[in-house]
């Protein structure tokens, strides 16, 4: 046992440097990486609502009507789940803290959605679903997923990653289903569509929802003929 | 013969970080009974698990303790992924070993901190702080999270350690184990922390062994309790962990396992980064926890927590339940509070190194 053992970490300290920083003289360097707050390049979002989804303080509020994507930066607990669910990748993480405040004030971004993306006014129910020819019209680019059924496999890829969960594939009815109402225009199946059916294109009438049958592959003989499917 | 004086202590008080609630009946100065009460911190955590989808709930977990936080998120996504038949990763498994010991690290420091500022010790407490300063920058840099890593998640990790990474890693923390070494000696050879410590609150192994004790006080009474050695997913087979015991029970041997574990852990760190193996970092998962249940434990800094999921095949689990190590510790706190001084209260109750919001939920 012995006394003054810290004596020489004590009269060390007097000579070094300190441990603290003159804050905010000095302001911090933020490291890459740091999660400090989220930011929305509103040019890219098309208000899908997948990261109000995943946010798992509800921190986010996306109203498509008014067009709005809202932040509350005092209940976002920097999780970045939202940043990595983003479909189109418009939602990153900044190092820097958000800055105190006076005021609980949250972060309200207006985003113009294109003109082609709005949903149509939806009147009322179309009486008679949507014919199949619609997905011929595909070539002109409309704001409604269609589906080019000569060539789908009803392997369910798009089902699986629609953040919306608008797409229904049923393999042993052999039926694709959208429900247009709920589909947010993400694209996100298109690009998850191992077999490039899906396309932007649009349905006569304005339908809530569409479903199209999808023909068997014809075993043994050259791939099924395109534009004609057996609706 | 003197009368019975009952002296509340907490659940506000200078030394406690947390607040517990303890009635102390005293004989003159010594303590007759301790009666704990808790309930201060309960925020419902565990009741979430039905409106939080079982990914989102990675996150919830994570908050139960500010200073565990890591092994709250490991313990959770082991339950779920064992749940689903999943397995991670061998370098998942390595890079959670990482962050799980230096986040034992960075506890161990922070306790080390307020044992020496309940003695009064205020300039150990601010070296211990110093160098606790040191791991949590690692941690920054790595995660992206000081306290709350959110690295974690169902089928691996979030994030990977790039080579610059883990050479800074390297050599910050030989360096920090070179002023963690001088700090250590003014813990374990100076006469005002042996007098405040030693033979002061011991707990015998019967009773440890008793009391279910857990973690460094179990340790520190020569059990040899530590799930690390039974853990088949991290990586401490491969490094041959062996856990730290001491035979005293008293507080010094408290202070003296967690200073050992510190050099323990570096030495684990500095093994997972030299052996870390290539290969991804998470596996995709697929559909939602199948309806049955699962349990698993992990060795948090302040003792074994056990982890329990239930699920239902939906997104929500229907049932998350955790028993964390300052429940196991309560009743030995009580059995070493019989008898001793009042004035070494505080300093007993802090090298249990009781984490209430853990414990409450």
């Amino acid at each position: 046992m012995s006394y003054l053992t810290f004596m020489k970490q004590a009269l060390g300290n007097l000579f070094k440097k300190p441990a603290t920083s003159p804050y905010p003289l000095q302001p911090k360097i933020f490291q890459e990486g740091v999660r400090g707050h989220v930011e929305n390049d509103s040019s890219r979002c098309i208000l899908c609502g997948m990261c109000m989804r995943t946010c798992p303080a509800g921190a986010i509020t996306v109203d498509r009507k008014t067009g709005t994507w809202r932040l509350d930066p005092f209940s976002c607990v920097q999780c970045a789940a939202c940043v990595e669910n983003c479909p189109k990748k418009c939602l990153s993480m900044k190092p820097e803290y958000t800055a105190p405040a006076l005021k609980k004030e949250a972060v309200e971004l207006q985003v113009a959605l294109p003109a082609a993306s709005q949903k149509p006014a939806l009147a009322g129910r179309s009486p008679a679903p949507a014919a199949p020819a619609a997905a011929a019209s595909a070539g002109a680019m409309g704001s409604q997923i269609v589906n080019d059924v000569s060539r789908c496999i009803c392997c369910g890829m798009c089902q699986r990653n629609c953040p919306a969960g608008a797409i229904t594939v049923d393999l042993r009815e052999r039926t694709w289903r959208i429900d247009l109402a709920s589909c947010v225009n993400c694209d996100t199946c298109i690009t998850n569509c191992p077999r490039k059916c899906l396309s932007l294109g649009s349905y006569e009438g304005n339908p809530e929802e569409v479903t199209l049958r999808v023909p068997r592959p014809k075993v043994g003989k050259a791939p099924a003929q395109k534009g004609a499917p057996d609706a | 013969m003197a009368e019975i004086t009952t002296v509340p202590f907490g659940p506000q008080h200078p030394v406690l970080p947390e607040p517990v609630h303890l009635d102390l009946e005293l004989k003159d100065e010594k303590v007759v009974r301790a009666i704990p009460s808790i309930g201060y911190v309960h925020r419902g955590l565990e009741k979430l698990v039905e409106k939080r989808d079982f990914k989102q709930f990675t996150f919830v977990a994570e908050r139960v303790c500010g200073i565990c936080s890591f092994g709250h998120g490991w313990g959770y996504v082991k339950a779920v992924e064992g749940l689903m038949g999943i397995e991670v990763p061998r370098r998942a498994s390595y890079l959670r070993t990482l962050w799980h010991e230096l986040s034992r690290v960075h506890s161990h420091l922070l306790w080390l901190g307020l044992a020496a500022d309940a003695m009064g010790f205020e300039s150990l407490f601010m070296t211990a702080w110093r160098l606790r300063e040191t791991v949590l920058d690692l941690f920054e840099e790595t995660t992206g999270g000081r306290v709350i890593f959110s690295v974690c998640k169902v089928g691996g990790v979030r994030r990977d350690l790039t080579g610059a990474m883990r050479t800074e890693m390297e050599e910050k923390l030989k360096g920090m184990r070179k002023e963690f070494r001088a700090m250590s000696d003014v813990f374990l050879h100076d006469g005002t922390i042996q007098s405040r410590l030693a033979g002061i609150g011991v707990l015998s192994l019967q009773d440890a062994r008793d009391f279910g004790c857990l973690g460094p006080m179990a340790r520190a009474s020569g059990l040899p309790l530590d799930y690390r050695c039974a853990d088949d997913e991290g990586a401490y087979k491969d490094l041959h962990f062996r856990p730290v015991t001491e035979q005293a029970g008293d507080c010094l041997a408290r202070v003296k396992v967690r200073l050992e574990e510190i050099e323990q852990s570096v030495g684990l760190i500095l093994g997972c980064l030299e052996n870390l193996p290539d290969g991804p970092v998470e596996v995709p998962v697929k559909g939602f926890p199948p309806a049955g249940e699962y349990f698993t434990r992990v060795e948090q800094p302040r003792g074994e927590a056990v982890y329990y999921v239930k699920g239902n095949g939906t997104r929500n689990l229907e049932r998350f339940r955790l028993r964390t190590p300052t429940n196991g510790n309560l009743p030995g706190l009580v059995k070493i509070l019989q008898g001793c001084d009042l004035a070494d209260v505080p300093n007993i109750i802090l090298t249990i190194d009781p984490c209430i919001s853990c414990c409450e939920r």
